[in-house]
């Protein structure tokens, strides 16, 4: 059985004085994805940049709309994600537009974090 | 006027498009720019540059190569060392001289539908025009912090989320259009209200004629964009009947329509010809015609097209409330219903929303004036010309003011 596990975090800690660092949560990533790599259970994961890098493309009775920023009601759940690599956010927003839902939908286009 | 400011106000913009064009990144094009008028600031008084546009463009060129150079030695423990952006290896070969003019490009990128609506326009007036965040902050009338935020927060999202600075194909002009234009009639609408034309604001008035021109070469088929381009035309057309031999500004209904430039006037007419065949109505074209009646008088004998304008300003509404068409709305009411009706109009707009918008204290101004309320009239003049954009206007509502009883 394979499991996606979905981060929710509270962006703002980051900001606070005396929080953990965003570095030192991204090395307990690395330190924890080594870990299950090596279990032979990892099958993929990637950091997202932060919610204000989102731009959200809804689907509302067949007309798209964007705008700026992450997805934030609650009446649709999270049904899926795809991963993709291309030239920029025109071309991931092209392919964002393609995705089929049977009503209503949105799309939430977040840049991955670069490897560098 | 020193040589920086003069540079910077009529090259600024270009310049500072033309490095963020290259390099794709707005921060290190502005924090370039600044570093190159810093050095300017010291050097110039001493040794004023022949072509100071190319010299600033130059120097700030070659800090943008150094502070990537910088970068990139940091990352050198990386694998593979990064490749350079190839962009900068194009711009090393090129010709200092030549400042590409990348304006439309970067208006592309300040309008991309995901950046926030609200901040298209901002970035657009601080990175193509070259306003400052105080200038900005004014003319949308939020404080100066917030609109300092908001710029940043544009910022930050075009280049965190991989916003293309390549100009969109002709399939991606719909979604696009409308934003581009609105942002160009906040910035035209900034530079068009300074009527000496000797404001920070003057040089991208007629800069304007040549993007319009370069908008409907791209997109022949945009009733709006060749709409707008039929209201710049119309305005700019105007302005050498601006000005009264004191340097005072001459309100519209005032201007004697045989100092107008009739060959833009042809331009912007043919071009509203070209939109209305089209046939597909919508705003930008209703603006065009407001201008486009005016175009139409011949001399100060002729009676102005109040009823005209007053039917154009009731059909922009219906587009959607706005209420700085009501303000001018109130303007063509005056004088068709008589100064009471228009200043009922003008009292129901948002008085709070208004405050710093100079256009309503100096309507209110003559409103009141012409129904007698002088101490009244006399407050809101002193308003108006305490923020009138540029001394032709402040000369007119001196005088204004002084004729009251």
């Amino acid at each position: 059985m394979q499991y996606a596990l979905l981060l929710y975090e509270n962006e703002a800690v980051y900001a606070e004085e005396g929080a953990t660092s965003l570095e030192a949560i991204i090395a307990a990533h690395g330190a924890l994805a080594a870990e299950l790599a090596q279990q032979g259970v990892l099958r993929g994961g990637q950091g997202l940049k932060s919610s204000d890098t989102a731009t959200t493309l809804r689907k509302a009775r067949g007309v798209d709309t964007l705008h700026d920023g992450p997805y934030a009601e609650a009446r649709e759940q999270l049904g899926g994600f795809y991963v993709i690599e291309v030239p920029d956010l025109d071309a991931a927003l092209a392919i964002a537009k393609r995705i089929p839902f049977a009503g209503d939908g949105a799309v939430e286009v977040r840049p991955i974090i670069d490897e560098d | 006027m020193s040589l920086l400011d003069q540079t910077a106000r009529r090259d600024g913009g270009r310049i500072v498009a033309a490095l963020a064009a290259a390099f794709r990144d707005l921060d290190l094009a502005e924090e370039a720019y600044a570093e190159a008028c810093a050095r300017a600031a010291a050097v110039w008084p001493a040794a004023p540059p022949l072509d100071p546009a190319a010299w600033l463009y130059a120097v700030a060129r070659r800090y943008a190569l150094d502070m990537i150079r910088r970068r990139n030695m940091r990352r050198a423990n990386a694998v593979e060392p990064p490749a350079p952006p190839p962009t900068a290896e194009d711009i090393l070969t090129a010709d200092d001289r030549l400042i590409p003019d990348e304006r439309l490009r970067l208006i592309f990128v300040c309008c991309h539908p995901s950046v926030a609506p609200e901040a298209r326009a901002a970035l657009t007036l601080r990175l193509v025009c070259g306003l400052s965040v105080a200038e900005i902050a004014r003319a949308f009338l939020v404080a100066e912090p917030a609109m300092f935020q908001r710029l940043t927060r544009a910022k930050r999202k075009i280049a965190q989320a991989g916003v293309s600075f390549e100009v969109p194909g002709p399939e991606a002009w719909p979604g696009r259009m409308a934003a581009v234009l609105s942002t160009l009639e906040v910035a035209y609408a900034r530079a068009h209200e300074d009527a000496a034309g000797s404001g920070p604001h003057a040089g991208y008035a007629r800069e304007m004629l040549d993007l319009t021109a370069v908008l409907t070469g791209l997109a022949p088929d945009d009733p709006e964009a060749l709409a707008f381009a039929a209201l710049v035309r119309f305005a700019e057309a105007r302005r050498p009947a601006r000005l009264d031999p004191d340097g005072a500004m001459i309100p519209l209904a005032e201007q004697d329509p045989k100092l107008w430039n009739r060959a833009l006037i042809a331009e912007g007419e043919a071009l509203l010809r070209r939109a209305a065949r089209l046939n597909r109505p919508g705003p930008r074209q209703l603006r065009g015609a407001l201008h486009g009646a005016w175009a139409l008088r011949r001399s100060l004998a002729e009676p102005p097209p109040w009823a005209t304008l007053l039917a154009l300003y009731d059909l922009l509404l219906q587009e959607g409330d706005d209420p700085f068409v009501r303000l001018n709305r109130a303007v063509a009411l005056a004088e068709l219903a008589g100064p009471a009706a228009a200043l009922a109009e003008v009292e129901a707009l948002d008085a709070d929303r208004f405050e710093r918008f100079q256009p309503y204290h100096a309507v209110r101004a003559d409103l009141l004036a012409r129904l007698g309320r002088a101490d009244e009239a006399l407050r809101a003049y002193d308003r108006a010309i305490e923020m009138a954009p540029g001394e032709a206007e402040r000369l007119w509502l001196i005088r204004r003011r002084m004729i009251l009883p």
